[in-house]
Formats: C-alpha cells, sequence, structure tokens
C-alpha cells in the first residue's frame, strides 16, 4: 500500500467517523423532537404544514380547514372542547394549539399523562407571529425554515405597505362582513383579525365596534362603506355576494352594492391568529381597494 | 306496561344495572383498557398490593374516575330532585327547570363567561363559572319561591306561572350577554348550555358529591310525606303533615342539588324527567320505592348516555346534553303515546 494509499485510507476512515458521529447526532437529535403532534387551530395546523410538519400530524380541531389535505386526518373535535381521553388515545408526544384552546382541565389532564401541551398566541401582532414560528420551528427541527418564513410574511407586508404609502389614493371606507350565505352578516369590528388585514390592505374600516357584531342594515348604509369585503363560511366566490345582496335587500342602495364594490373573502383565513396566507390576501385585496396601485416589486414569496 | 315490580327485585335490578354502567363508564372509551387492567388499576388506586400498568392508572384515576362519580353524583340529583318536584306539583310531567333553578344557574353561567374575564383575579378563574352557575341557580329559584309566597302559604299555582316569567326574563338576559358577547365567547356559551362531564376534576367532584349526599339522604325521609301530598295539600294537612315546610324543603333540595349539578357539568336535559316518569310506570308511585329508585335509574342512565357521547365521535366528543335529550325525548313521546297519558 503506498502512502498516499494509506492516507487517503485514513481520511476516508476519519471522514467515516465523523460522518458517523454526524448522523448519531442528528438521530438523537430527532427523537427528542416530538414525532406525533396534535394540532388544535385553523392557522397553526396551517403553519404545521407550511414547515413541513404534515407528516407529524396525527389529528387536527375542527378549525383546522387548510389546506385540504387536513380534511381526511381524524379531528379531535373543536378547540375549545377537547376531550382528553381521545387524544391520550392517540398517543401524541406534542399538543400544540392557540390560545383559545381548552377546556382548562382537559389541558391539565393531558399534561399530567404526560403529553406536551403548548400554546401559541393567537393576537394578530407580527411580534407574536414571529415568536410562534420561532417555537414551532425548534420543535419540527425546522429553525431556519421557519425563520425564512417569517422573513418573507413580514417582507410582503412591508413591501405592500411601501407601496400603499407611495399610491395617492385616499385609503377606502370598508366594512367587512363574515355571514353564513348572506344571512344576518357579522361586522368585522376594530379589534379583529379581519380588520387587520383591512389595515394592511390600506383600508379604513368603518366599524369602530370591538370583537363580531352583527349590525342591521339600516347601520350598514348609514356607515356607506365604499368596498364591502364578504367572509361567508357557506359560499366560496362571488355567489357570497350576491347572497348577501338577495338577504339584505337594504343593502342594494348602498354605494358599494352600487359599483359592484363586493369583494368575496375565504372565510377560513379569520381563524385564530395570523396565518401564511394572509400577505397574499392583504395584496388580492390592497389591489382590488386601489387598481393603480403598483404591482408586487422583485420580492415573490 | 302495567306490570308493577316488587320492590326488592327492583332496587336489586337498578343497583345491578348502576354497577354495570359504573363498569362500562371505567372500561370504555378512547383509550383501550380490558377489564381486567381496569380493576386492577381500581385496586391500585384503593392502595391494595396489586400491580396495574401506569398509563391505566392514569387514565383511570385522573381521567374515568372523577368523570363517573360526576355522572352518577349528576345523574342521581336529577333525577331525584325530578321525583321532589314531581311531587310539589302534582304533576308527572314536572321538571325541576319549572321553578327556575336550570335557566338561573344558565343565566349566572353566562355572566360567569361573558363578563367573568374582566373581573375576577386570575386564581379564582377556574371557580367562578360553577360558583356563578350555582348562585344563579339557587337564587333564581328563591325568588319564584318568594313570589309564590302569599300570607303564610307557597301557592304552587303562582309558583309555576312566577317559574315560567323569571325564566323567559333570565332567557332574555342570556341573550342579552350572548349578543355583546364576541363569536369565541358565544361559542363557549353554546357548549355550556348543552352539558358535559368533560374534564372532570377531584375539586369541582367534592362540593357537588357532598351537596348530593345530603339531599339523597334528606329526601327519601320524606318519602311518606310525599305519598300523603299526593291525595292534595289540604288533604294532607288534614292528616298531619307540615306541608308549607314540607314545600319549602323540595324546593330548598330542588335548588340547591341542581343548582350544584348544573353548575358542575353544565345543562342536561330529560334525566329529572324521564327516569321518574319511567320508574312510576315500573314501580308505581309509593315514593318510599320511587326515590331510591330514581337516584340508581338517574345516575345510571346518565353514564350510559355519557359513554355513548364519548365513544361516539372519537377523538372528539358530543355534548352529553345532546345525547340525553335526543335518547330521551323520542323515548317520552313514545311513553305519551302508548299511554295516552
Amino acid at each position: 500500500m503506498s502512502r498516499f494509499a494509506a492516507h487517503s485510507f485514513s481520511c476516508a476512515k476519519a471522514l467515516i467517523a465523523a460522518t458517523s458521529l454526524w448522523l448519531l447526532a442528528q438521530t438523537s437529535q430527532a427523537a427528542e423532537l416530538p414525532q406525533r403532534w396534535v394540532s388544535a387551530g385553523g392557522s397553526v395546523s396551517e403553519w404545521i404544514v407550511e414547515l413541513g410538519g404534515e407528516s407529524r400530524l396525527v389529528a387536527v380541531d375542527t378549525t383546522s380547514q387548510h389546506p385540504a389535505s387536513l380534511a381526511k386526518m381524524p379531528k379531535i373535535g373543536y378547540q375549545r372542547q377537547l376531550s382528553a381521553e381521545g387524544i391520550l388515545a392517540l398517543r401524541p408526544d406534542l399538543l400544540v394549539g392557540s390560545e383559545e384552546m381548552g377546556p382548562p382541565p382537559v389541558l391539565d389532564q393531558l399534561r399530567r399523562a404526560s403529553v406536551r401541551v403548548e400554546m401559541l398566541s393567537s393576537k394578530p401582532e407580527l411580534p407574536a407571529l414571529e415568536n410562534n414560528l420561532k417555537q414551532l420551528g425548534e420543535w419540527l427541527g425546522e429553525p431556519v425554515q421557519a425563520q425564512t418564513r417569517f422573513a418573507a410574511f413580514r417582507d410582503d407586508l412591508n413591501n405592500l405597505s411601501n407601496r400603499l404609502a407611495t399610491n395617492k389614493d385616499a385609503a377606502p371606507r370598508v366594512l367587512l362582513l363574515v355571514g353564513g350565505a348572506g344571512d344576518r352578516p357579522l361586522v368585522a369590528g376594530s379589534d379583529t383579525l379581519g380588520s387587520w388585514l383591512l389595515t394592511q390592505a390600506g383600508a379604513d374600516n368603518v366599524a369602530t365596534h370591538q370583537g363580531y357584531k352583527p349590525l342591521s342594515s339600516e347601520m350598514l348604509l348609514g356607515l356607506d362603506p365604499a368596498f364591502i369585503v364578504i367572509a361567508d363560511r357557506r359560499i366560496n366566490g362571488p355567489a357570497a355576494a350576491q347572497a348577501l345582496v338577495a338577504q339584505n335587500p337594504g343593502l342594494a342602495g348602498s354605494r358599494a352594492v352600487r359599483e359592484n364594490h363586493l369583494l368575496p373573502l375565504d372565510a377560513t383565513l379569520l381563524v385564530g391568529g395570523l396565518g401564511p396566507r394572509l400577505p397574499a390576501a392583504a395584496e388580492e385585496l390592497a389591489q382590488a381597494f386601489r387598481p393603480n396601485l403598483t404591482a408586487t416589486a422583485a420580492h415573490k414569496p | 306496561m302495567s306490570l308493577r315490580l316488587q320492590t326488592k327485585p327492583l332496587l336489586l335490578g337498578l343497583g345491578g344495572l348502576t354497577v354495570v354502567s359504573v363498569l362500562l363508564s371505567l372500561t370504555l372509551g378512547p383509550l383501550n383498557l380490558a377489564l381486567v387492567d381496569t380493576l386492577r388499576a381500581l385496586a391500585h388506586l384503593a392502595g391494595l398490593p396489586v400491580t396495574a400498568s401506569e398509563q391505566a392508572v392514569l387514565v383511570i384515576g385522573q381521567i374515568r374516575l372523577p368523570r363517573t362519580l360526576l355522572g352518577i353524583a349528576v345523574g342521581a340529583v336529577l333525577a331525584i330532585t325530578g321525583v321532589a318536584i314531581q311531587a310539589l306539583f302534582r304533576n308527572p310531567l314536572a321538571d325541576p327547570g319549572l321553578i327556575g333553578v336550570s335557566t338561573g344557574a344558565a343565566l349566572g353561567a353566562a355572566f360567569a363567561i361573558c363578563l367573568g374575564g374582566m373581573a375576577a383575579p386570575a386564581w379564582f378563574q377556574p371557580y367562578l363559572l360553577s360558583l356563578c352557575a350555582f348562585a344563579g341557580g339557587v337564587g333564581v329559584t328563591a325568588i319564584v319561591y318568594r313570589l309564590g309566597y302569599r300570607a303564610g302559604q307557597t301557592r304552587v299555582g303562582i309558583m309555576l306561572l312566577a317559574g315560567i316569567a323569571i325564566t323567559a326574563m333570565a332567557a332574555a338576559l342570556i341573550g342579552l350577554l350572548g349578543y355583546l358577547a364576541d363569536d369565541a365567547t358565544l361559542r363557549q356559551l353554546t357548549s355550556w348550555n348543552l352539558g358535559s362531564l368533560n374534564g372532570a376534576s377531584y375539586a369541582r367532584l367534592w362540593p357537588l358529591l357532598l351537596i348530593v349526599l345530603a339531599v339523597a339522604a334528606w329526601l327519601p325521609r320524606r318519602a311518606a310525606a310525599l305519598n300523603v301530598l299526593l291525595l292534595g295539600e289540604s288533604e294532607a294537612r288534614h292528616l298531619g303533615i307540615e306541608v308549607e315546610r314540607l314545600k319549602a324543603e323540595l324546593i330548598f333540595c330542588t335548588a340547591l342539588g341542581v343548582g350544584a349539578a348544573v353548575a358542575a357539568a353544565g345543562l342536561i336535559g330529560f334525566i329529572g324527567l324521564v327516569v321518574p316518569h319511567l320508574l312510576r310506570l315500573l314501580a308505581g308511585p309509593d315514593h318510599r320505592l320511587l326515590l331510591p329508585a330514581s337516584l340508581l335509574g338517574g345516575a345510571s342512565l346518565l353514564l350510559l348516555a355519557d359513554t355513548i357521547a364519548r365513544m361516539l365521535l372519537t377523538p372528539a366528543e358530543l355534548p352529553l346534553g345532546i345525547v340525553t335529550a335526543l335518547l330521551g325525548a323520542p323515548f317520552f313521546l313514545y311513553l305519551l303515546i302508548r299511554r295516552g297519558i
């Protein structure tokens, strides 16, 4: 054996040793990560899928409706009415959900059964989202991916707000309605995720109350919105607008209806905190509000 | 259905049914545990030198046992106070809800759910809902009782009407609170109104168990007087029963018992109506038998309904009030049609 061969042989040995050590470290780290996840909360589940964790999900709650592939998963019920034993039967390592997850006694029972229970903030604020994604990234073993995804989310919104700042049009007066087949719509108040979305899209939410409240057709007329955004839980797309006008004939004379400024919005966007599809939704709304808004700059998600 | 069962076989049968439903409630669940494991875990929990798997001990001890005990207490007290109210109104179709206790408790709960967050300190929050519901149930019943009290006498007819009016008012207030609430709070309110034994814990169990034991010990002592009351109030008075005192006791026991049950588990319908009714068909109107029989029947029916509620949609679960009403109402209709009551 030549010296060169011997040298390369020992190099290879060292390399193999290093590789196997590294692999060992990887697997031991992977073993510490929670493998079986249960997610309770629409946007939480969406982020888990977005960060490549769908294969770890063993069940989700009934608010997790997006993406469509989650529909096939076992359902643990509504996020506020979880059942301890039903979840234990799934042998999860981790139950993750929003602050709305409950009831608290059930969460206590799960903790006592050594299920890790983690709650993420559902506040419609960027710092809350940044923290949520950091946590999810850690638990999934994808910290870099989580960081990149958050940066993209923030940049998309910044990009939009920069273009809105240079746009000369006045902020349109907008109402966001949440309804079922147009019937008895609830109006998104100032502290809601819906209102946050309108602000990001450069609109002025004309509703000033707190939470989601029903308002009469007369009040809606009185607020005189230039646009009405309709998040309908039962009908998607433009049909939702037709249903709204059909169910509330009083609205027919309003500016938004006369000028056909009725915009449908996917109702699953508004459930449980900032979800990954919101920047795109804000962009789409902003384009609809201001037709002469400059198109998306170089950055593309 | 005119068969009248003898006291002993009926009580033995109901006792057997209760034992079976307790075992079913402890053994069945989304997590598969064999009956042997359940019994071993129970023995282990009781301090006997028996080995049991850690998981079985945890599931039985922390989840199923408190839930089963809660089910026994709630079912028993709803059924036995049903008997008391039916005796008070001398009407087999009466329900504890008539004197406002359920709606009062629901109003208390609605206050706690909708406004509790801003008023109470954090350490108190876990108890707030139960305490408000209990206070609401007892408080509204006290108002109804006071309205029916005229010149040293409780007029049952006036109490009934007052109960209807106060119930309507409380329902309107609940509606108002619901209107002011946001979406998530509304959802919580609805789910509370449907009743559930989910998340039972020993901390919430003990106060209820004490009240149920007191009510279950007290009412059967008055069984003979209740039998006489069936003849009519003035007849009972002539036969030496202190009717006013008896009525006050019945209302007090019902307010306390149902108030505590609703506070612990939410609104659960039809147990207080169907169980006494069914047992009256089987055992006749003698309260000496009817009261203990309803106690056992109520406990077993509620446990069976809860087992169904837990098993049907695993890993989620159905609110118990839905199951009892879905099972109870058609059965009640069947009885109505068959017997032509």
